[in-house]
């Protein structure tokens, strides 16, 4: 299984036939999926659709049952360990030291990726004033409200400056203004150049996107930009959108394209 | 390496904010050495002994008087007839009994044999097996004295009597304290469960939280996690090791004869074991405490068939063959030999050689197991 | 009653689900009693000697063989020289070496008096102790028969005639089986029974089933009863392996020991509940209920060690814990028989009243 290189230099993120199972359950099932770079994708779809899966799967914290995929052009079969040094992660369950003070988890993140002592003090210095951390940087990480923990966590993960970010439910729990000020991030992020790859329960969200993929049973059911995909299906909102595809009545399969 | 020092930074930090965390590591052992010194004791002291003296000589209070000089027995008084001796045993008021018959001193001027009765409770087998030797051998020593007195009066015998007189020397520990020797064993003990437990709780709990997927997803490689996170409790154990030995040393007045880069060069060795067992335990657990309770069930074997409290060769064969496969029983062999024997290399060399394969052997699966967790 | 139940079901339903707490409960008590049965073998069984004889003659190894023939006593490879004594002892060839001195035999048939020297490896004390006393009566019962060969009788003046009650055998299983049931009915009652009050405490399910019309009083009693069943369940285990795989006696009243057993099993629960609540997670409760109940039952109660030979202040202390009475009672029925302990029952109702009403009035204080 190869991928044409001119075709691959561009996009970010590549799935072909991209299978999980867990025992006899297929929790994402022959995935098919191209991001190109520069994209705010958004990645949709009810509880157990397989989200979650497949993002592990991309950061080579889970190995595919079957069928490939590339990150930033390499394949996560081979170059797992290549592919972490470009990108950043925030998992669903977004993890940091709460017995640190927040300065210190950044501190410790830069170490992990390999920065220089200054490089970090850099980064540090810049993330923490542009997401508005800076008078908080002796604070336990414990004591900071959701919303600031999420913005720490991000800091976290681009410490390195990574071309990819994937981030899992980043906003979940997060007060309206909190989110607000968060995608704000997430913009400014990709107008520096890299990739965002976002799950999201809020559909509000899902319009912020550049394009986005609506999951279900492990398959993608709808996939593209977000107003056309709403033309195309005759609904109002993305809201709606969802709830005709995944929701109760959902006439799954749907054909993608 | 710059990424290990990174996570051992880290792990400082943890370990120095969580006052529980340096209270276990502080005042935790301190009280628990104290407490052991004290109470995991095997002398045999107070030992409860009524008697009855029908005789009332001053031959039979001279027995008697014996017994309560020799510094193992302390008198709960004298009991007016046989029943009351077996109702104080059964009561639990008395743990060895002494019946002096009537008659007793004129026996021994006749130069007949005077039968002494004595009533062991039996139920301790071992303080009653010793506490029963030392009265015995206390009546032993009257019944020489008593012989020697006669064969004053008679000087024609002398020519006919011979005997073996055992003199007897200790080397070691020359007033054969059980702190001696328990004390350095329960260093031993400490540095296991700090070790052991520390390491197994501090990865479960990344774990636990989350944080091990997030570091996962970053280039550190699973060998430098291991390294990043065992090298505090590396240092934590040698702290324990150094504070415990000083304690031991110069509060408890424990010799130390041997020396003190053999002890850290077994330490070391052992400290493969526990820091393996520690890891271990977390790849097979999801919480802190199962991790806790993996450690602690195994530490107990360990402990119970090292020769912490008795030697190993008291126990039935097929145990007794399985202790070589326990790395406890030779750290603390080595232990004891360093503080009390002042063994050099070469006479430990058999430990040091099974120390190291059981560490290795232990830390390699614990690190096999580790990595193939995270695939 | 029903409501009890429903509260006893759903702990059980827990414990049942999970296989390595059911573990903890059931097999490590098997394990444990397995374990300490054989390896707590406080005989010595095997004693390694060595001899260096320097008289080499017909009476010094005729010295030797006497030693010897004891069963107890094992000879090793015998030492050329004296040199060797130290690194024998360090590496722990033997433990006691007898020095048969040049001129034994010459001065054995001439003079009153034949010196022979036995030095042992003292670093651990108490087995010291019992190895010279096996060697001493060894010497002695030769002294005897050289004295018979000299005056045609036994002429030691004294003689010890000596019984050994309640464990003739002196077998170390029959004093730790019974003990095990004390040291494990603490470990499933106080421990397991803290750990998962703390842990409904934690995830805060312990608030939602108070808010339900469930009396507090019924919620303790319904989380406690799997673990008292549990807790029979182990002592009876414990005591059948002890009955059928090492043979301890039952001279007593099983009635008797089931009795004191109960009353036990509920102060270990009172004790659980204490440490509940003061602690605020599992951890915690884990740490304390270690620390607080498993650790002075193993070591200050009398279970192994005797607290006849401890410092005042922890005789005291172990006073004040359960197992040390209960301990009396279980040995005290299986091994001497005993009926009746008017002593132990008032401490351990005593004690038992003491802990049980502090730790529901404090569960009903952290309530409110
Ligand atoms: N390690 C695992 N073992 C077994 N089943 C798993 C495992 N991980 C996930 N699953 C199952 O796979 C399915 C997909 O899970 P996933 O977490 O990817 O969903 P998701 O789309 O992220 O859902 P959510 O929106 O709730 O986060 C679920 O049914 C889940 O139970
Ligand atoms: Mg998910």
């Amino acid at each position: 299984m190869t991928l044409n290189h001119s075709h691959s230099s561009n996009l970010a993120v590549v799935a072909k036939d991209l299978t999980r199972c867990f025992g006899n359950f297929t929790a994402v099932d022959n995935l098919q999926l191209e991001v190109s770079r520069g994209e705010i994708f958004g990645f949709l779809g009810a509880n157990g659709a397989g989200k979650t899966t497949a993002i592990r799967m991309f950061c080579g914290l889970l190995k595919p049952t079957s069928g490939e995929a590339w990150v930033d052009g390499l394949p996560i079969s081979r170059d797992s360990e290549k592919i972490k040094r470009r990108i950043g992660y925030m998992s669903q369950r977004f993890s940091l030291y709460d017995d640190l003070l927040i300065e210190e988890n950044a501190n410790f993140f830069g170490g992990v990726y390999g920065l220089s002592k200054k490089e970090i003090e850099l980064r540090i210095a810049e993330q923490f004033e542009r997401l508005g951390l800076t008078k908080q940087k002796r604070t336990l990480t414990s004591e900071l409200p959701l919303g600031f923990k999420q913005r720490l966590a991000l800091a976290c993960a681009m410490m390195h400056r990574p071309r990819l970010l994937f981030l899992d439910e980043p906003t979940g729990g997060v007060d309206p203004i909190a989110r607000r000020e968060f995608w704000d991030l997430i913009y400014e992020t990709a107008e520096d150049g890299a990739t965002v790859f976002v799950t999201t329960h809020y559909m509000d969200e899902a319009e912020y996107c550049s394009r986005v993929s609506i999951m279900k049973d492990g398959k993608i059911v709808a996939l593209g930009v977000p107003a056309e995909l709403k033309r195309k299906h005759g609904t109002q909102t993305m809201e709606d959108l969802f709830l005709k595809l995944v929701g109760v009545s959902g006439e799954s399969g749907e054909s993608v394209e | 390496m710059k990424t290990i020092i990174t996570i051992v930074r880290k792990e400082f930090q943890q370990i120095l904010r969580d006052k529980g965390m340096l209270r276990m590591i502080v005042a935790v052992p301190i009280i628990q050495l104290f407490i052991f010194a004290y109470a995991v004791t095997t002398d045999l002291k107070n030992v409860k002994l009524a008697y009855v003296d029908h005789d009332r000589t001053s031959e039979s209070r001279q027995l008697v008087d014996a017994f309560f000089t020799s510094g193992y027995f302390t008198s709960v008084g004298m009991a007016e007839n046989q029943t009351k001796l077996m109702s104080w045993l059964m009561e639990g008021k008395a743990d060895i009994t002494l019946n002096i018959p009537i008659g007793y001193a004129e026996g021994i001027v006749r130069g007949n044999v005077s039968d002494v009765g004595l009533i062991v409770d039996g139920q301790n087998s071992s303080l009653s097996g010793r506490g029963r030797g030392y009265a015995e051998a206390i009546i032993r020593t009257e019944a020489a004295k008593l012989m020697e007195n006669k064969r004053l009066e008679h000087p024609e015998l002398e020519t006919k009597m011979h005997r073996i007189v055992p003199v007897t020397r200790y080397y070691y520990n020359p007033e054969l304290e059980s702190k001696k020797y328990m004390v350095p064993a329960i260093v031993v003990l400490l540095i296991s469960i700090i070790s052991g437990m520390l390491t197994g709780m501090a990865v479960v709990k990344e774990k636990e939280v989350g944080t091990l997927e997030q570091l996962m997803v970053t280039p550190i490689t699973p060998m430098q996690f291991i390294a990043g996170k065992t090298i505090p409790f590396i240092f934590i154990a040698f702290f324990e090791l150094a504070f415990a030995s000083l304690i031991a040393i110069f509060f408890f007045k424990i010799p130390f004869e041997g020396s003190v880069l053999l002890m850290i060069a077994a330490a070391i060795l052992y400290l493969q074991v526990t820091l393996g067992a520690g890891l271990l335990a977390s790849t097979v657990s999801q919480i802190q405490q199962q991790a806790m309770f993996t450690v602690w069930f195994f530490l107990l074997f360990g402990i119970l068939m090292s020769g912490f409290f008795y030697p190993v060769e008291n126990m039935p064969k097929w145990i007794y063959m399985l202790t070589y496969l326990n790395p406890v029983r030779h750290f603390m062999e080595i232990m004891r030999g360093i503080f009390l024997k002042g063994v050099t290399f070469s006479d430990i060399i058999p430990q040091f050689a099974l120390l190291f394969g059981l560490g290795t052997l232990i830390f390699g699966t614990a690190v096999i197991k580790f990595r193939k967790m995270n695939d | 009653m029903r409501r009890i139940l429903a509260v006893a079901r759903k702990e059980t339903r827990h414990i049942l689900r999970d296989p390595r707490s059911l573990a903890v409960a059931i097999a490590m008590p098997l394990i444990m009693v397995v374990l300490y049965g054989y390896a707590i073998d406080m005989e010595l069984k095997r004693l390694t000697v060595a001899f260096l004889d320097l008289d080499r003659t017909p009476a010094s190894s005729e010295l030797q063989m006497e030693i010897t023939s004891s069963n107890f006593i094992t000879p090793v490879q015998a030492i050329p020289n004296r040199s060797e004594i130290e690194s024998g002892f360090r590496r722990g060839m033997f433990r006691a070496v007898v020095v048969i001195p040049e001129g034994y035999s010459e001065k054995l048939a001439t003079s009153l008096e034949s010196p022979v020297q036995i030095l042992i490896d003292g670093a651990d004390g108490s087995t010291a102790a019992v190895v010279d006393n096996y060697l001493n009566a060894a010497i002695a019962r030769i002294n005897r028969k050289l004295a018979s060969e000299a005056f045609g009788v036994e002429t030691l003046p004294i003689e010890a005639r000596t019984r050994i009650l309640f464990n003739p055998q002196l077998i170390s299983a029959h004093f730790v089986v019974p003990g095990l049931v004390a040291l494990v009915l603490v470990m499933i009652c106080a421990l397991l029974t803290s750990i998962a009050i703390a842990r409904e405490r934690e995830t805060g399910t312990l608030e939602q089933m108070l808010t339900s019309p469930v009396a507090p009083a019924q919620v303790i009693v319904g989380k406690v009863l799997p673990y008292i069943v549990i807790g029979a369940i182990d002592a009876a285990l414990i005591l059948a392996v002890g009955r059928f795989v090492f043979d301890v006696p039952m001279n007593g009243s099983w009635f008797v020991l089931a009795g004191y057993t109960i009353l036990y099993i509920i102060i270990s629960l009172g004790l659980g509940l204490l440490i509940s609540t003061f602690a605020k997670t599992q951890q915690v409760a884990m740490i304390a209920a270690l620390m607080g109940t498993l650790l002075p039952t193993l070591i200050l109660s009398g279970f192994l060690f005797a607290t006849s030979s401890m410092p005042f202040m922890l005789r005291q202390i172990s006073k004040l814990i359960p197992a040390t009475y209960y301990l009396r009672i279980i040995r005290g029925l299986m091994l001497k028989g005993q009926l009746w302990f008017p002593f132990e029952t008032v401490a351990l109702v005593t004690l038992g009243t003491v802990i049980l009403s502090v730790a529901i009035f404090r569960f009903k204080e952290r309530l409110d």
